[in-house]
């Protein structure tokens, strides 16, 4: 009973936030907040071992009984969306406020409460028709936020780009849900195991929830959506909106009977979209773009764990498959959170410079240490490095990776070239992040705009600091949230059951606390030692050469160019060099741009044959009545001659 | 003995790698002759006794495809002058991963195959295709006529694996006869690589394709 | 009260023992040239030296220029803690520590590369791309090596994955992790640590502006990395865990000090390659860590 009121009250916070966004900003936020805060309590009492919540309304909508559920995966999730939701209305007030966007400001505040009900609800309901309107509508609200800066042309193209993509999904999911809802007889969503017909759609599904989960081949509208948009709305399409596609994925490999290769097919996607998904972002120039393509990546990471767990379920249940799919869950709660704030603190660089283009900054250390210490505290943990949070998820992964190969099965077929390719992702996920970090804030400023740079208010800098305390929490005491993992596992597959963190997690938790004490007391003696010995400030040695500027330093593009050289067969680098020629060169320049291979290169030129042939046929519609006679008969004799010589 | 054996086919793939990942021409060079006196002393490693003509054959083989082809290349590569570095088609890097890639697939391949149960712990088939899959590679991969002629003899390697399966019912003498064939073209080649350095200052076997009557 | 004293033993010879490796390299070095050579304890003078020694600090560089070596340093010393020493055993040992073992290095690397961006120089920012470049090779000749022993032993705890040895396969994967040893610490072919050019260096020109303390971290990080791989290599392949404690003792210290010798002589025999080869070195590394892997998935299964 307390849960139905509280879920209603969230309900009815959100869309009174929803009403009041667009004139009463701070009535806005105090409701939001409210409403995320009542999700997340909901949530947590949900994993936290309270009963699942089951609720069917009296009245139908569109001929169907409301019917929404929320159990511990949906929690799982839903806490997400809360933690995120919540603190990107805090990071808006200072980001996007009505004094420096006038126009889209209310715009913003009121598309985006629409957007984290929308999400909730597509994670609560239990009936496939309200599923779809739930994804249709939160799909729309997140092309409304993503195009809030409308009149620039970029933001309008990735947009339309977003919403063309996102429907291709969305037909595959209403695909989906009506043959499930056809061969089932009901609209009604829930383990199905024992239908073995259902088994093939799960291909269909894998289509639809991979089109926004941005699964490598099918990423194409992740990036530019991603970099165009503003940050806060980045940061929660990035940590959250894809994660629903997940969500599909998960929910309905629980619920469906699988077909044989699903493990296999997406172990295969997770280990591509990682490799190339880290490729792309180390060889990208644009801070949110490279943000973005490492959500490709980390979903990668999400999709080995989960068909390592799908192997798994595969081959009996098998330990390592649970510890897989744990690693996998984990790693959603943790992209989530770091993902947000190094979004946010992308979002605070692009707010003091005006720009996302790495090689016009640098050295922003000096103006903005907060956002800098912040940012590479998320580049630390994104890169998956021990003692952080990142660390923690990827390593339940390798365990159950390391286990499936020592099981000498078959399964090791697959299991051995995707640990490579989980280690080789974290080498070059660590390459882009160094890139990212240091060209960003380290070093000199090499334009005007990076030397005027300056340090983000409160309303931004307080939920970065909150991501990172959730990062912090999560990667020192990663057996505390055992529990709730375990009964998201439980409720996945049943035949996971057992509560106990396993012992290695523990001791784990505890050689991270160790390590961040030494860390940190080890950076303190050796800077005291230095202090003590006397320090002097000089300027950096460049070989003696007397006047050196900040335009010699390494930029992204070089620093990059050794290991996205090898990727060169995909990453297909667009140069144009002019030498510089003669004892006095007038001009010399050097472009390179990388482009998006799979939208220019595969569906670009399929999208312009499919024009070139609708033009034809185009032509051939000149609103002539006597032509259109000609085709009727045409048309006509044609049947006719099918069912003459057809029946022969 | 089948120990022996595998560890010196063993060796001998791991040598098709070496050509592959190599960019000198002597050493492509060096490592086909290496290659050549492996599998040369492989029939005294068989033969359960040593008959005269199996060690004639050996020291033959030895002698043949270890000295005096090599020295024939070298010679070639001495009198026509030729750039010692490799220009590679397809690049070292990938070219190493694709010989990887064959090697692990040959090995699988020959697990699958319907072979004698004697033959089943040998690396005979998985050495043999894995050598075919490397020659035709350097064929396809590189330019030069003499890295050419090593494609040829590594490939002509992995047959007469091959034809150690059947040592005990045709003595030799398939390979003999290709052994007669190679040397020939061997020397063919030379000549034909010293007259084109004459007439072209080149020897890159994509400047061939202007030939015209 | 006697695990406290296994603790601080084994941590005295990562601290004392590391620093002679590098001596023991130069002075193979300095024998084959016919030189005399500095003398074995070299690095800890330099240790001593620059320990009192004060900083001088680029005026672009931010608190993380003296931090990213500190945090390096604690990096590796928690790596090779975790790392068993043959007959001591090891003071922490769980299911997956070898995983954590590789991220500690990556976590050193990444730190590495931060303190060397913090200059703004260009032979930093170029050293540090290297660094981090070759590393994508190396962690997948590492992992390819970690399984390998995962899949011999059926356990993915250090202490028992290193108990065995690797069997058939041992030389391939002695090769392999050579070869990355080399590679990780910088050492001829991959990189030359006593050129004077800084535009052909990898990791000792990712340190040209660091001193004082902060360098005599970076040394002394670097010396341990060099130990923590012999020993790792050493274990990997010889079967230590079956022998006796005094067999066990000498095989580890003769391993190292071979392993030692070989790197002296590698540096002393063979010229850095071009920078275009090193992939292909690396992958070779990798291929014969995978063909390793492959014997053993093979033997396990049969």
């Amino acid at each position: 009973m307390m849960m139905d009121w509280l879920i209603a009250g969230a309900v009815i916070m959100l869309v009174a936030a929803a009403l009041s966004g667009a004139r009463f900003p701070r009535v806005w936020l105090a409701l939001t907040l409210a409403g995320t805060a009542t999700l997340l309590a909901t949530a947590f009492w949900t994993l936290g071992g309270g009963a699942e919540w089951d609720w069917r309304s009296s009245f139908a909508v569109g001929g169907e009984r409301i019917h929404l559920r929320l159990d511990a995966l949906s929690a799982w999730f839903l806490a997400l969306v809360a933690v995120v939701g919540g603190g990107g209305a805090v990071y808006a007030r200072g980001y996007w406020p009505d004094c420096e966007h006038p126009a889209s400001a209310g715009r913003g505040r009121t598309w985006w409460s629409m957007l984290v009900l929308c999400m909730s609800l597509v994670l609560l309901c239990a009936n496939g028709l309200h599923f779809l309107m739930a994804w249709e509508a939160f799909a729309l609200s997140a092309f409304f936020l993503i195009t809030l800066e409308r009149e620039r042309r970029e933001t309008r193209a990735a947009g339309w780009l977003y919403l063309a993509a996102s429907h291709a999904g969305t037909l595959g999911l209403f695909a989906f849900f009506s043959l499930l809802a056809t061969k089932t007889g009901s609209w009604e969503l829930g383990p199905m195991r024992d239908h073995a017909e259902l088994a093939p759609l799960f291909w269909v599904a894998l289509f639809g929830f991979g089109v926004k989960a941005g699964m490598f081949p099918l990423h194409i509208w992740l990036p530019s959506a991603h970099a165009n948009a503003p940050s806060h709305v980045s940061a929660i399409m990035s940590g959250v909106a894809i994660k629903m596609g997940l969500y599909g994925l998960v929910r309905f490999s629980g619920w469906l009977p699988l077909p044989a290769g699903a493990g296999w097919v997406v172990l295969a996607l997770g280990a591509v979209s990682a490799v190339l998904g880290a490729a792309f972002a180390l060889a990208q120039n644009d801070l949110k773009r490279l943000l973005a393509y490492c959500s490709v990546e980390n979903m990668g990471v999400i999709l080995i764990g989960l068909g390592v767990a799908l192997l798994g379920t595969a081959n009996g249940d098998t330990a390592w498959g649970r510890l897989a799919m744990a690693g996998a869950l984990l790693h959603v709660w943790n992209h989530g959170a770091f993902k947000a704030l190094l979004f946010f603190g992308a979002g605070s660089v692009l707010h003091a410079t005006g720009t996302r283009e790495m090689s016009r900054l640098g050295g922003l250390w000096r103006a903005m240490p907060w956002t800098a210490s912040l940012f590479a505290f998320g580049s630390a943990a994104i890169s998956a490095l021990p003692p952080l949070n990142g660390f923690v998820s990827e390593w339940l992964v390798y365990l159950g990776l390391f286990d499936a190969a020592a099981s000498h099965t078959r399964v090791a077929v697959a299991i051995v070239p995707a640990t490579i390719a989980l280690g080789v992702t974290g080498a070059l996920a660590l390459a882009g992040f160094v890139k990212a970090s240091a060209v960003v804030f380290l070093g000199a400023p090499r334009t005007q705009v990076a030397v005027h740079a300056h340090e983000c208010g409160w309303w931004m800098r307080a939920p970065m600091l909150a991501l990172a305390g959730i990062c912090a929490c999560l990667a020192l005491a990663p057996a505390a949230v055992w529990p709730f993992i375990s009964r998201v596992l439980v409720g996945w597959r049943s035949a996971w059951s057992g509560g106990k963190p396993p012992a290695s997690l523990i001791t784990l938790g505890y050689t991270h606390l160790a390590l961040a004490a030494s860390l940190t007391v080890a950076a303190i003696a050796l800077w005291f030692r230095s202090r003590t010995n006397g320090v002097r400030r000089a300027l950096t040695w460049d070989c003696g050469y007397a006047l050196p500027t900040a335009r010699m330093q390494y930029t992204g593009g070089s620093f990059a160019a050794l290991a996205s050289g090898w990727f060169g067969w995909v990453l297909r680098p667009e140069r144009r060099l002019h030498w510089p020629r003669g004892p006095f060169p007038r001009q010399a320049d050097f472009v390179e741009r990388i482009p998006e291979t799979v939208l220019e290169r595969v569906i670009g030129p399929v999208g312009d044959a499919v024009m070139v042939a609708s033009a034809w046929v185009r032509q051939r519609q000149q609103g002539s009545l006597p032509d259109y006679i000609l085709y009727l008969v045409a048309a006509l004799a044609a049947m006719g001659a099918l069912v003459l010589f057809g029946s022969i | 003995m089948n120990d022996w054996l595998n560890l010196l086919i063993g060796l001998a793939m791991g040598l098709n790698l070496v050509a592959l990942g190599t960019s000198r021409l002597p050493s492509l060079i060096r490592v086909a002759a290496l290659q050549g006196m492996v599998l040369g002393i492989m029939p005294l490693v068989i033969e359960h006794e040593l008959r005269l003509l199996a060690v004639a054959v050996a020291i033959a083989t030895v002698a043949i495809k270890g000295l005096v082809i090599p020295a024939l290349l070298r010679r070639a590569m001495r009198t026509a002058n030729i750039d010692r570095d490799l220009h590679p088609l397809i690049g070292f890097l990938p070219s190493l991963l694709l010989g990887a890639a064959g090697m692990i697939g040959a090995v699988v391949l020959a697990s699958r195959l319907p072979l004698l149960p004697e033959h089943h712990e040998s690396l005979l088939v998985a050495g043999s295709l894995a050598s075919v899959l490397a020659g035709l590679l350097l064929l396809i991969g590189r330019s030069k006529a003499i890295s050419q002629v090593c494609g040829y003899l590594i490939l002509e390697n992995g047959i007469y694996l091959f034809g150690l399966l059947l040592i005990h019912s045709v003595p030799l003498l398939v390979e003999g006869g290709i052994l007669l064939d190679l040397t020939v073209a061997v020397f063919v080649t030379g000549i034909i690589v010293d007259r084109i350095q004459r007439a072209f200052d080149s020897l890159d076997t994509r400047k061939l394709t202007v030939l015209r009557e | 009260m006697i695990s406290i004293l296994e603790f601080l033993a084994r941590l005295a010879v990562w601290l004392f023992l590391a620093p002679l490796l590098p001596g023991v390299i130069n002075k193979v070095k300095a024998w084959v040239a016919g030189r005399r050579g500095p003398p074995v304890l070299q690095l800890y003078y330099d240790l001593a030296r620059l320990w009192h020694k004060g900083v001088v600090v680029s005026t672009f560089a931010s608190p993380g220029f003296i931090a990213g070596p500190a945090v390096a340093w604690v990096a590796v010393l928690a790596a090779a803690l975790l790392l068993p020493l043959g007959p001591l055993g090891t003071s922490l040992s769980f299911r997956g520590d070898v995983i954590l073992l590789i991220y500690l290095l990556a976590l050193a690397r990444f730190c590495t590369a931060w303190a060397a961006l913090e200059t703004g120089s260009a032979f930093e920012g170029m050293g540090a791309a290297r660094e981090v470049s070759y590393a994508v090779l190396a962690e997948a000749a590492v992992i390819t090596a970690v399984l390998t022993l995962s899949m011999q032993s059926g356990s993915v705890s250090l202490s028992a994955m290193l108990t065995p040895s690797v069997g058939p396969g041992a030389v391939l994967l002695a090769v392999g992790l050579f070869a990355v040893l080399l590679a990780e610490n910088c050492r001829v072919p991959f990189d030359d640590p006593n050129t004077h050019l800084e535009l052909t260096m990898i990791h000792e020109v990712m340190v040209l502006d660091h001193s004082g303390p902060p360098l005599a971290a970076v040394l002394h990080g670097a010396a341990m990395k060099l130990l923590l791989f012999s020993v790792l290599l050493v274990q990997a392949v010889l079967p230590i865990g079956e022998l006796s404690v005094a067999a066990a003792s000498g095989a580890m210290i003769g391993g190292v000090l071979l392993v030692t010798v070989a790197v002296g002589f590698t540096e002393s025999l063979t010229a850095r390659v071009a920078f275009r080869r090193v992939p292909l070195l690396l992958t070779t590394a990798f291929l014969l860590c995978v063909f390793a892997l492959l014997i053993a998935w093979k033997g396990g299964a049969a």
